[in-house]
C-alpha cells in the first residue's frame, strides 16, 4: 500500500483521509502481530537471563558467604538468627518447617498422583449377610487435581522465600561489612506501618485472591484438558483423567451432520458469541445514553422534586433482582398482565410474543435491562454532569448554540472522555451478565438448530448462561464448560486489549490528579 | 416590518419562557411516565403479597380479598432463618469487604512499588475469566473446610470477601482525586503512612466508604447461584434468594407464590431504606470513583 | 451374576444364616438426611417416626428431612454425591443420569424381588437399569390428562383438538399444553401416532448401546402436524401449571398433583377428561401421553450396615401403607398394586381421567439423559417451520442429534440398520460400536441390511467392500448396492467387529 507523505496526506479530501487511516490500520496488523511475537521472544530471553543471573548470584553468595550464610542455604533463617534478627529468622524457619511437614505428610502424595489423577476408582461390594450393596471409595481425582495445584503453588512460594532468605544473607553480610547495624525486629514491625505499609495492606486481600480466585481459575483451565463430567466425577462414579486437547478438538471441529442443518459446536459457539456481543453493545449503550438523558432531565433547571424522581428510580437497585426480574419476566409472559392489559384495551387481538419469538425476546431483554440499568447510570452521570464547568455552557449559549449542539459539543465529549473506562468495564460486565438473562428468559426461546448434546441453547443465551447450562445439563460436561470458559476469556481479553489501546483515558491514570 | 421589529425582543423573551415552560412540562410528563414504569412491578409485588383468595400466580393485579395471611405464613416456614442468614452475611460482608477494598484501593492509588502495574494488570485479566465455573471448585474447597450446608453462612462470607480485593476500581478512582500534596505535607511532618491514612485520608473518604459498604451490603441479598451451591439442599444454611426461589418450583408455585411476593417485600425493605438514606453519599462516591474506573 | 447371587442366597438361607444374623446386627441409631418434595416433608417425618417405633430390627433413624424438588434432585446429587441426601426422591427421567453418576445404590437381591412383586411392572422397569434394580417406586401417577373450564368449553368438544383450539381462540382464552419446553408432554403426541423411541442399555446399566427411534417416519410427520396445529395457535400456552386457570387459561394439560389447585381456582367449573384427538388427512389420532413415575433412591454408602438399614427404611417408605398415606394427603397415585386396588384410589376423579388416558399412554423406559433436551426443542422447530418439508426437517434434526449422542459418549462408529430397505425409516435401529465391537440382532425382513456411518452422518463410512471375515454371511448385491451397505443373508444374532478398515462378521 502506498504511503503518503505529510504533504500529500493533507491534500486529500476528508473522506479519503478517513479511508487512508483505516487502510493504514489494517496494513499495520501483520506488523503488529509480528511485533507481538518479537515481544514474546524478548520476554522469554529476558526470563532466561533473569534465571541465569539469579543462579549466578545464588552461587556467588554461597561461595563468598561466611558459614552462617552457608548454613542458611539448608536451614532457612539461620543467618538471620545468628546475626540477631530473631523475628525474621524465626519466620523463615517456621515457614521451612511447615513446608517440609506439609510435603512429607500430604503434598508429596498429591504431587505424585497429579500425572495420573488417581489409579483406583470406586468399587461396589456386596454383603451376603445383610443383602446390601456398599461402596468402597478410593482415589479422588478432584482432590488430587485441586491439592496438586495447591502444592505446586506452595512449592513456588517456598522457592521464592528461600531465594529471599539467601538474598537477605548476602545483604546482611554487605551491611555488616560496611560497619552498619542490621534492622531489629522492632524496626521491621515499624516499617510494616510505614515504608512497607503497602505490603501490610495488601497481604490479606492478595491471599484471598490467590486462594479464592487464582487457584480456582487454574483448576478450571486444567479441567479443560480432562474428561471431568457427571459420569466421571473423580470419586463417586469414575475417576477422570487427562485427555490432552480432545475437548478443544470436540469444541472446534465436531460436526453433528455435515449435510443436515444441525450446527456444529463451533457454529453454535459463534452464534451465541455474536448475540453476546450484540447484547453487550446494546445493553451498554442504551443504558448509557438513556441514563444520561434521564439524569439531564432530572438535573435540568426548573425541575422540582429532584430527590423524589431519583428515589423512585433507585428503588430498582435496592430490590434484589431475583425478585424484580422474576416478576418482570412473568409480566411479559404470553398470558401476563402486559398482554392482558393490551388485549383488554382492545389494542391487540392476540398476545405479543415477548418471550416466544427470537427477535422479540432479544429486544425485550434489552429493554428490561434498560429498566435495571438506567438508575445506576442516572446516579453515575448525575455527579459527572454537575462537574462540567458551567461557563462552558454559558459561552456556548452566547455563541448561539442550541441545546442539541451544546450536548454534542460539550456534554457528550466530556462524558465519553471521563467515563471511557467505565464503558469498557460495563461492556465486559454485560458480556458476563448472568443474572438478567437467567432470571428473565433462562435463554428461551430455544434454538432448534444448535447442537444440543450439551443442553439446549436458546436465542437469548449468553456464553455465560450457556456455560452454566452445560454444567447443569444431562451429562454435566464440566470439561466442555471449561473450554467455553477459556474461549470467553479469550474473547473478552481481545476486546479489552483493543479498547485499551484506543481509549486514552484508561492508559493515563495520572491525568486526573 | 417595523412592527415586527419592534416587538421582536418582547416575543423573543416570551418565546424563551414559553418554550422553557413547554420543555419543562414535557420533562415532567416524561418523568411521571418513567416513574410509573419503574414503580409498576413493585406496586404489583406489594399488591400480590396481600392477596388472600388464591396463593398461586393470577392474571389480575388487584386482590379480591386483602389480608396479612401471606406474611403470617412466612413465619411458619424457614423464612426467618433465611432472613437472619442473609442479614448476618450481608452485615459481616459489608464490614470486612469495605476494609479489604479500601486497603487495596488505597495502596494502589497512593503507593508506587515495583509490582504495582503488573499486579493491576494481572487482576484485570483475572476479572475476565467467567466466575461461573470456579464456583464448583470453591464449593469443594469450602466443603473440605466444613463451611457448607448447615454452616453455609461463614462459607458464603468467606467467598464474598476473599476476592473482593479485585473490586478496587471505583474506590481507587476516588482516592486518586484526593490531592497527593496532603499526604506529602503530613509525611514531611513525620507521620507514618498508617497515620496518614487514619488522620488525613479516611476523614475525606466518607462518600466512598459509604458507597463501598452499601454495595457490599447489597450483594448477599440477591446472590442465588453460589449460595445455592453452598447451602446444598440444607434449608438451615440457605439465604433468602435460594430459599424463596424454591417456592417458584412447578410443584410448589400454586401454594406459595403470594408468599414469595410477601417475602420479596420484606427482603427489599432494608436495602431500600438504606439506599434512600444514603443516596447522597452513593452519588458522591460513585462519581468520585467510577469516572476513573 | 444375579442368578448366581440368588442361588447363593438360597443356599445360605438353608443354613438359617441370613435372617438371624442380618436382623441382629442392624440395631442402632443412624443420622440420615432425607430429600423429599416440599409438600411431603411433614408427612415423611411422621412416616419415619412410625418406622422407628414399628420396626422389629431395633433401627432408629435420626432423620433430617429437607425439601428438595424431585426435578432438581439429580442435578444436586450429581454435583456432590457425598453431600446429597441418604434417601432422595426424584422424577423418573433423571434415573439414567443418577446411575451413571454413581449416585444410586443397588437394591439387595431379596429386596429387589419383594419390591418388584409388589409394584406395577412399568414402574419396576423404570427403576431397573440393565438387569439391576436401582430405586424404589414411589408413585405411578406421573401421567397427564386434560383439565378444562366448563364455562368456556362445551362438553361435546372435549374429544376434538381442533374444536378445543377454536373454542379457546373464540373466547380469547389460553390452551396450556407444554409443547415447547418439555419433551415429556411433546413426545406423547408421537407415541399417539405409533412412533417409538426405545433405548437399550448394556448389562451394567451404565451405557446405552442402541436406540430404535422412529420420530422421523411418516407417522412422526402426522404427529408433527398435530403439534403444529397447537403451537401455531396464538392462544397456545407452553405451560403445564394448573395455576394458569387463574391467568386466562381455559384448558391445562397436567397431572393429578394439580387437582386440588385447579379445583381451588375453578370450583364447580372444573372438568377433567382424557386428551382429545386430532385429525390429519381425514383420520383421527388420539393424543398419546408419556407415563412416568417418581422413585426413591438410596445413596451408596461406605458402611454395609447403614446401607442395609437405609434400604429397610426405603422399603418401608415406599410400601403399601406409606403410598396410601401419600395418596390421601397429597393425592399422589400409588405404584403399589394393593394400594392401587383400594376403593379410595379407584374413585379419585383425577385418576379416573388418567385411566381413561391409559390406553394411549406409553410407559417411560430408560432413556438417555440428553434425550429430554434434544426432544423438547422439536416443538420450537415445528413452530418455526413453514411447510411440510420444514416439519420433516425438524424431525430429521432431532434424529441427527440422537445419533450424535453415541459419538459423544464413545467416539465410536454407528451401525444404522434399515431392516426394510433404506428409505423405510420406521424399521431403523441405530447401534454403536463399543471399542469397535457390536452385537446385532437382525430381524426377519425383506431387506436385512444397514451401513456403518460416522455419527450424525448418513454416508457410508465403510461397509460391504471392507468385510474380510464372514463374507459368506452377507449378500453380494453387486451394482444394486451403490451405498456399500452390508446386507445379511439371513436373520439372526451377529457380532460385527471393526478393526481399522477391516470388518469381520461372526454369527452367534
Amino acid at each position: 500500500m502506498k504511503t503518503y507523505t505529510d504533504l500529500e496526506y493533507l491534500k486529500l479530501s476528508k473522506g479519503q483521509k478517513f479511508l487512508y487511516k483505516i487502510a493504514r490500520f489494517f496494513c499495520s496488523i501483520p506488523k503488529k502481530i509480528l511485533g507481538l511475537f518479537v515481544a514474546l521472544w524478548n520476554l522469554i530471553k529476558k526470563g532466561c537471563g533473569i534465571v541465569k543471573d539469579e543462579a549466578a548470584d545464588i552461587w556467588s553468595t554461597f561461595v563468598k558467604g561466611d558459614w552462617k550464610t552457608k548454613v542458611s542455604f539448608l536451614i532457612m533463617g539461620f543467618g538471620n538468627l545468628a546475626r540477631g534478627q530473631i523475628l525474621r529468622g524465626l519466620l523463615f524457619l517456621l515457614f521451612e518447617i511447615v513446608f517440609i511437614g506439609y510435603m512429607v505428610l500430604a503434598g508429596g502424595y498429591w504431587l505424585s498422583m497429579l500425572p495420573s489423577l488417581g489409579k483406583v476408582g470406586p468399587t461396589e461390594e456386596y454383603d451376603w449377610v445383610l443383602d446390601a450393596y456398599y461402596t468402597v471409595y478410593n482415589d479422588n481425582s478432584f482432590k488430587i487435581l485441586l491439592y496438586g495445584v495447591l502444592t505446586i503453588f506452595f512449592i513456588i512460594a517456598f522457592i521464592y522465600t528461600w531465594r529471599v532468605n539467601v538474598r537477605q544473607n548476602k545483604l546482611a553480610e554487605q551491611i555488616l561489612a560496611k560497619g552498619k547495624k542490621l534492622k531489629s525486629g522492632k524496626d521491621d514491625l515499624r516499617s510494616l506501618v510505614d515504608d512497607q505499609f503497602h505490603k501490610t495492606l495488601m497481604a490479606l486481600p492478595l491471599t484471598g485472591i490467590l486462594i479464592f480466585t487464582v487457584l480456582p481459575i487454574v483448576f478450571m483451565i486444567l479441567v479443560a484438558f480432562t474428561n471431568y463430567d457427571g459420569a466421571h466425577d473423580g470419586y463417586y462414579s469414575n475417576l477422570f483423567g487427562w485427555v490432552g486437547l480432545d475437548n478443544f478438538n470436540t469444541m472446534l471441529n465436531w460436526n453433528v451432520n455435515s449435510g443436515g442443518s444441525v450446527q456444529s459446536y463451533a457454529a453454535t459457539f459463534g452464534e451465541v458469541l455474536s448475540w453476546t456481543l450484540m447484547w453487550a453493545f446494546f445493553a451498554t449503550f442504551t443504558n448509557y445514553f438513556l441514563g444520561m438523558f434521564v439524569a439531564m432531565a432530572i438535573n435540568k433547571k426548573g425541575i422540582n422534586m429532584k430527590k423524589l424522581w431519583r428515589t423512585v428510580l433507585v428503588m430498582t437497585i435496592a430490590i434484589p433482582q431475583f425478585i424484580s426480574l422474576l416478576y418482570v419476566s412473568k409480566m411479559f409472559a404470553k398470558n401476563g398482565i402486559i398482554n392482558g392489559f393490551l388485549m383488554n384495551m382492545g389494542w391487540i387481538s392476540e398476545a405479543l410474543p415477548f418471550w416466544e419469538d427470537p427477535t422479540w425476546a432479544r429486544i425485550t431483554v434489552i429493554i428490561t435491562n434498560v429498566w435495571i440499568g438506567i438508575p445506576y447510570l442516572m446516579l453515575i452521570t448525575t455527579g459527572i454532569l454537575m462537574n462540567i464547568p458551567q461557563d462552558l455552557y454559558e459561552s456556548a449559549r452566547i455563541d448561539g448554540a442550541n441545546p442539541w449542539q451544546q450536548y454534542t459539543k460539550i456534554t457528550l465529549p466530556y462524558m465519553l472522555f471521563v467515563t471511557g473506562p467505565y464503558l469498557l468495564t460495563s461492556f465486559t460486565g454485560n458480556m458476563n451478565n448472568f443474572n438478567v438473562i437467567y432470571l428473565l428468559t433462562g435463554g428461551a426461546p430455544t434454538n432448534p438448530m444448535a447442537s444440543s448434546a450439551a443442553g439446549t441453547v436458546g436465542y437469548t443465551d449468553l456464553l455465560i448462561t450457556w456455560l452454566f447450562k452445560i454444567t447443569q445439563g444431562a451429562e454435566s460436561q464440566y470439561y466442555l464448560a471449561s473450554v467455553v470458559g477459556i474461549l470467553v476469556f479469550v474473547v473478552v481479553a481481545l476486546i479489552s486489549l483493543v479498547v485499551y489501546n484506543v481509549l486514552p483515558s484508561i492508559k493515563n491514570e495520572e491525568d486526573f490528579q | 416590518m417595523s412592527e415586527r421589529n419592534s416587538t421582536k425582543p418582547m416575543k423573543h423573551h416570551m418565546g424563551l419562557r414559553t418554550s422553557r415552560a413547554i420543555g419543562n412540562t414535557a420533562i415532567y410528563a416524561l418523568l411521571i411516565a418513567i416513574s410509573i414504569i419503574w414503580l409498576v412491578p413493585f406496586v404489583c409485588i406489594v399488591l400480590q403479597s396481600f392477596r388472600v383468595e388464591l396463593k398461586g400466580p393470577v392474571g389480575y393485579v388487584l386482590p379480591k380479598q386483602w389480608g396479612f395471611d401471606n406474611y403470617v405464613a412466612l413465619f411458619k416456614t424457614d423464612f426467618p432463618r433465611w432472613y437472619t442468614n442473609t442479614f448476618i452475611s450481608a452485615l459481616v460482608t459489608a464490614a470486612l469487604q469495605t476494609v479489604i477494598v479500601l486497603c487495596m484501593s488505597y495502596t494502589l492509588s497512593r503507593f508506587r512499588f515495583k509490582m504495582r502495574k503488573p499486579l493491576m494488570r494481572f487482576m484485570l485479566i483475572l476479572g475476565m475469566f467467567p466466575g461461573m465455573l470456579t464456583m464448583i471448585i470453591l464449593y469443594r474447597v469450602l466443603k473440605d473446610l466444613g463451611m457448607t450446608q448447615a454452616n453455609a453462612v461463614p462459607g458464603l462470607i468467606l467467598v464474598y470477601i476473599a476476592s473482593s480485593g479485585m473490586g478496587y476500581y471505583v474506590s481507587k478512582g476516588f482516592f486518586d482525586t484526593i490531592p497527593k500534596s496532603l499526604d506529602e505535607a503530613a509525611r514531611v511532618d513525620g507521620a507514618t503512612r498508617f497515620q496518614v491514612l487514619k488522620k488525613i485520608i479516611l476523614p475525606l473518604s466518607k462518600p466512598i466508604v459509604i458507597y463501598t459498604i452499601l454495595t457490599a451490603f447489597m450483594g448477599p441479598w440477591g446472590d442465588y447461584v453460589f449460595a445455592q451451591y453452598i447451602s446444598f439442599g440444607t434449608s438451615s444454611g440457605m439465604n433468602v434468594a435460594v430459599g424463596m426461589y424454591r417456592w417458584l418450583n412447578k410443584d410448589q408455585i400454586a401454594n406459595s407464590y403470594t408468599m414469595f411476593c410477601a417475602g420479596g417485600v420484606l427482603v427489599a425493605i432494608p436495602a431500600t431504606v438504606l439506599f434512600m438514606c444514603l443516596q447522597k453519599y452513593y452519588v458522591e462516591g460513585v462519581t468520585g470513583g467510577a469516572v476513573k474506573g | 451374576m444375579k442368578k448366581f447371587v440368588a442361588l447363593l442366597m438360597a443356599a445360605m438361607m438353608l443354613f438359617g444364616m441370613v435372617g438371624t444374623a442380618g436382623a441382629a446386627s442392624l440395631a442402632g441409631t443412624y443420622d440420615i438426611t432425607v430429600w423429599v418434595a416440599e409438600n411431603a416433608v411433614e408427612l415423611t417425618k411422621t412416616q419415619i417416626e412410625a418406622f422407628n417405633t414399628s420396626n422389629e430390627l431395633g433401627i432408629v433413624f435420626n432423620a433430617t428431612v429437607e425439601a428438595v424438588s424431585e426435578a432438581d434432585a439429580a442435578t444436586q446429587m450429581i454435583t456432590d454425591v457425598e453431600a446429597g441426601g441418604d434417601l432422595f426422591c426424584f422424577a423418573q427421567d433423571q434415573f439414567a443420569r443418577l446411575v451413571q453418576a454413581g449416585a444410586l445404590a443397588k437394591l439387595g437381591v431379596k429386596a429387589a424381588e419383594t419390591v418388584a412383586a409388589a409394584n406395577t411392572p412399568g414402574v419396576v422397569a423404570a427403576a431397573t437399569a440393565g438387569d439391576t434394580m436401582y430405586a424404589y417406586p414411589l408413585t405411578a401417577d406421573n401421567g397427564y390428562f386434560m383439565y378444562y373450564d366448563k364455562s368456556v368449553i362445551p362438553e361435546e368438544h372435549i374429544d376434538s383438538l381442533e374444536a378445543l383450539i377454536a373454542d379457546c381462540e373464540a373466547a380469547q382464552k389460553y390452551f396450556a399444553y407444554e409443547m415447547q419446553t418439555s419433551a415429556w408432554y411433546l413426545a406423547g403426541v408421537f407415541f399417539g401416532t405409533g412412533c417409538v423411541s426405545e433405548w437399550t442399555m448394556d448389562e451394567e446399566g451404565k451405557n446405552f448401546v442402541s436406540v430404535k427411534d422412529t420420530f422421523n417416519s411418516p407417522e412422526g410427520l402426522i404427529a408433527a402436524k398435530g403439534i403444529e396445529k397447537l403451537v401455531k395457535s396464538p392462544f397456545h400456552l407452553s405451560s403445564s401449571s394448573g395455576s394458569e386457570f387463574a391467568s386466562g387459561a381455559a384448558i391445562v394439560v397436567t397431572g393429578t398433583w394439580d387437582f386440588n389447585n385447579v379445583q381451588g381456582i375453578l370450583g364447580d367449573n372444573m372438568g377433567v377428561a382424557d386428551l382429545p384427538s386430532f385429525e390429519v388427512d381425514g383420520k383421527e389420532y388420539h393424543l398419546g401421553s408419556f407415563n412416568g413415575c417418581k422413585l426413591m433412591g438410596v445413596k451408596p454408602q461406605v458402611d454395609a450396615v447403614k446401607a442395609a438399614a437405609l434400604h429397610q427404611l426405603a422399603q418401608y417408605l415406599t410400601g403399601e401403607q406409606c403410598q396410601l398415606e401419600r395418596f390421601e394427603a397429597l393425592s399422589w397415585g400409588p405404584a403399589n398394586l394393593n394400594a392401587q386396588a383400594s376403593e379410595a384410589v379407584q374413585a379419585n376423579p383425577g385418576l379416573v381421567a388418567l385411566n381413561a388416558q391409559a390406553p394411549y399412554s406409553v410407559p417411560q423406559g430408560q432413556i438417555h439423559g440428553s434425550w429430554w433436551d434434544i426432544a423438547k426443542v422439536i416443538g420450537d422447530d415445528i413452530k418455526a417451520a413453514t411447510d411440510e418439508a420444514g416439519l420433516q426437517a425438524a424431525l430429521d434434526n432431532y434424529y441427527d442429534k440422537i445419533a450424535a449422542l453415541f459419538k459423544l459418549d464413545n467416539n465410536a462408529l454407528l451401525f444404522v440398520g434399515a431392516w426394510n430397505g433404506w428409505n423405510n425409516a420406521d424399521e431403523t435401529d441405530t447401534f454403536y460400536f463399543k471399542d469397535g465391537v457390536l452385537t446385532l440382532d437382525v430381524p426377519e425382513s425383506d431387506y436385512m441390511g444397514g451401513r456403518i456411518v460416522n455419527p450424525g452422518k448418513w454416508d457410508t463410512d465403510k461397509g460391504f467392500a471392507q468385510v474380510v471375515t464372514g463374507v459368506e454371511l452377507v449378500k453380494d448385491l453387486g451394482a444394486d448396492n451403490p451405498d456399500n451397505n452390508i446386507v445379511f443373508a439371513e436373520p439372526g444374532n451377529y457380532t460385527v467387529t471393526v478393526n481399522g478398515s477391516e470388518i469381520s462378521i461372526v454369527k452367534n
